[in-house]
């Protein structure tokens, strides 16, 4: 098997309009990876997904799935598109039916699977979207979110070999964002290969194994989320903000505070492992923590509290 | 009409079996239309008003509103029906009178004809209403589609009821956005703001007229629309009960045949 799933071998792209979308993208999908997708508005991402589907045929350049190249035939196109599924950034654009299990079983079917194997894949999907309680709601009366685990839900339920999400958290509630991104944990870790699209680097840097930062619709720098956001240079170019978690690290660093020779944590939670506990000298006790007050005198956070 | 949607789908008759709820919508109403005597159109208005409020938990305000809408065109309607206006000799008159060769008023004739019809429409609108608040769209096109109704009619059914939706959306959002900004404080901005709104409204409608089908083909969408149908079994004491009810609405029809004003004003 190739280790690599999708491949884009300098693909190039103009719209209609004449507008440059992608300019020789060079982007290699491990298999069943979490892949991220950083870039800033009109970089090109939406439109390098379309043709990871087959959806946008390249102008120039290739783009190949399990290391064969692409063929834009009926038959290799839904081969392809059984395959790679996208979850689209705007769910009522990808929403046609106004019954939850309707919409669901719609691409399935078009698997040509038998009507009880359709049946099993659509109630597994909206199990892992938690939305089997919202199975005889009609579309219109869903809350963003919903539709958004129900477009989750459309595609699971192909169960592709690939599932790339384009924004899979833009606007949604912290709540939910989190829950939706264990839910691509989950479908990872049973083997299939996950690409999302996100302008969140705290989240990226939490959740992905590697990691694509495209800009001006090329690709400008890759690597382990390690790698990328310790690269300061690359990130200013592509106007992306350091994740809080590796700022605080970094700062916590410079100030001594952490030894120079610890790996970047990948949670908060490892970060505050790191981070040691000083004992005041002599009580075994925590240290006080000490704030300087108005006069510039050293003062104790715990006195200064009461004094309030 | 949203309204009526939100009830469709949240009405205690909901997980009848829809085909039923169709069916006795249906044979009511034609056992309604048929009927020549008012006895049997009033106990269908009567029996589907009970179905609604009671069976189905729809509050009597809402619905009562909803059978006020068509009484407008209903009363015009029966009273040029009722009055007879003739130029001839008099017929026999209720009540009228003449004036200069030409007389107006009831006759016993026009005045059970307007009462029939008065209570054969607003029977039949009954039974419209107790199918609209008991069955969402989304049923009635499954139903159609079961029935072998063309593809291509319940296909665009099914889109434009889902689109209609989407659209109404976009255009609430526009207009917040427009008389946010005060585009709506004057006629004058006013009709500006209403044009731009619904020529954007059209050029938004298609760009996700394209964006639903690039969506679609993603999905391996191949011509068809084919979506996968949750089974219902019927339920053989609601058939029952339905045969019941139109058994006797029939037997009531055909007994009263004769009309009721007809036997006090033989
Ligand atoms: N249908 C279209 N017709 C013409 N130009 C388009 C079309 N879709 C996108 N573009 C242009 O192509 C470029 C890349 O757009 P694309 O949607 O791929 O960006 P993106 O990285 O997905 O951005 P975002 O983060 O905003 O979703 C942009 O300059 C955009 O204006
Ligand atoms: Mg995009």
């Amino acid at each position: 098997m190739p280790e690599f799933i999708l491949e884009a071998d300098t693909v190039e792209f103009s719209y209609p309009d004449g507008t440059r979308a992608l300019q020789g993208v060079f982007m290699r999908i491990p298999r069943g990876a979490k892949v991220a997708v950083l870039g800033s508005n009109g970089a090109g991402k939406t439109t390098l997904f379309l043709h990871f589907n087959g959806i946008l045929r390249p102008a120039g350049g290739r783009v190949r799935f399990d290391g064969r190249e692409v063929r834009y035939d009926h038959r290799s196109l839904m081969q392809l598109r059984k395959n790679v599924g996208i979850v689209f950034q705007d769910p009522d654009s990808q929403l046609f039916s106004a019954s939850v299990f309707q919409e669901i079983s719609f691409g399935p079917l078009n698997l040509g699977l038998p009507r009880e194997e359709v049946r099993r894949r659509v109630e597994e999907a909206m199990q892992a979207t938690e939305i089997t309680g919202l199975k005889d709601k009609p579309t219109h009366l869903l809350s963003y979110g919903q539709k958004k685990r129900v477009s989750i839900a459309d595609i699971l339920a192909m169960e592709p070999a690939v599932i790339i999400c384009d924004e899979p958290t833009a606007w949604l509630d912290p709540k939910h964002a989190e829950q939706v991104m264990e839910l691509f944990k989950r479908i990872n870790n049973g083997g299939t290969t996950v690409i999302l699209s996100t302008h969140d680097v705290d989240m990226a840097y939490s959740w992905a194994d590697y990691i694509f930062i495209m800009m001006h619709g090329t690709v400008i720098g890759e690597g382990t989320p390690e790698e990328v956001f310790q690269d300061g240079e690359l990130l200013f170019r592509a106007d992306l903000a350091r994740p809080r978690l590796v700022e605080t690290w970094a700062q916590l660093r410079n100030k001594g505070l952490l030894p120079a020779d610890l790996p970047l944590p990948r949670s908060w939670t490892e970060l505050f492992e790191l981070v040691p506990t000083r004992r005041a000298p002599g009580t075994g006790g925590p240290a006080p923590v000490y704030v300087l007050d108005r006069e510039g005198t050293p003062a104790c956070a715990a006195c200064s509290a009461r004094r309030r | 009409m949203f309204a009526i949607d939100q009830y469709a789908y949240t009405s205690r008759l909901r997980p009848v079996h829809p085909g039923e709820k169709l069916a006795f919508a249906l044979v009511t109403m034609v056992i309604c239309l048929a009927s020549v005597s008012p006895a049997a159109p009033l106990a269908v208005l009567l029996i589907m008003t009970g179905a609604v409020l009671f069976r189905a938990g729809i509050p009597w305000r809402f619905y009562l509103k909803l059978m006020t809408l068509p009484l407008s065109f209903l009363i015009i309607g029966v009273l040029t029906v009722a009055v007879s206006i003739s130029t001839g000799p008099p017929p026999p008159l209720l009540s009228g009178r003449t004036l200069g060769g030409i007389t107006i008023g009831f006759t016993a004739a026009s005045l059970q004809l307007a009462v029939l019809l008065f209570v054969k429409s607003l029977g039949a609108v009954s039974c419209l209403y107790f199918l609209s608040l008991t069955t969402p769209m989304v049923e009635v096109i499954s139903l159609l589609r079961r029935f072998k109704v063309p593809a291509l009619f319940v296909e665009l059914m099914s889109l434009i009821y889902r689109f209609i939706f989407v659209i109404m959306e976009t255009a609430e959002k526009m207009y917040v956005a427009q008389s946010s900004r005060w585009g709506y404080a004057s006629i004058k901005t006013a009709y500006i703001s209403l044009g731009q709104l619904v020529a954007n409204l059209f050029g938004k409608s298609y760009h996700r007229s394209q964006a639903l089908f690039t969506a679609l083909q993603s999905r391996c969408y191949n011509g068809d629309l084919r979506v996968l149908e949750t089974p219902r079994a019927p339920s053989r004491s609601n058939i029952m009960l339905i045969a019941a009810v139109d058994l006797f609405l029939a037997v009531l029809a055909l007994y009263t045949g004769g009309g009721l004003i007809a036997r006090i004003h033989p």
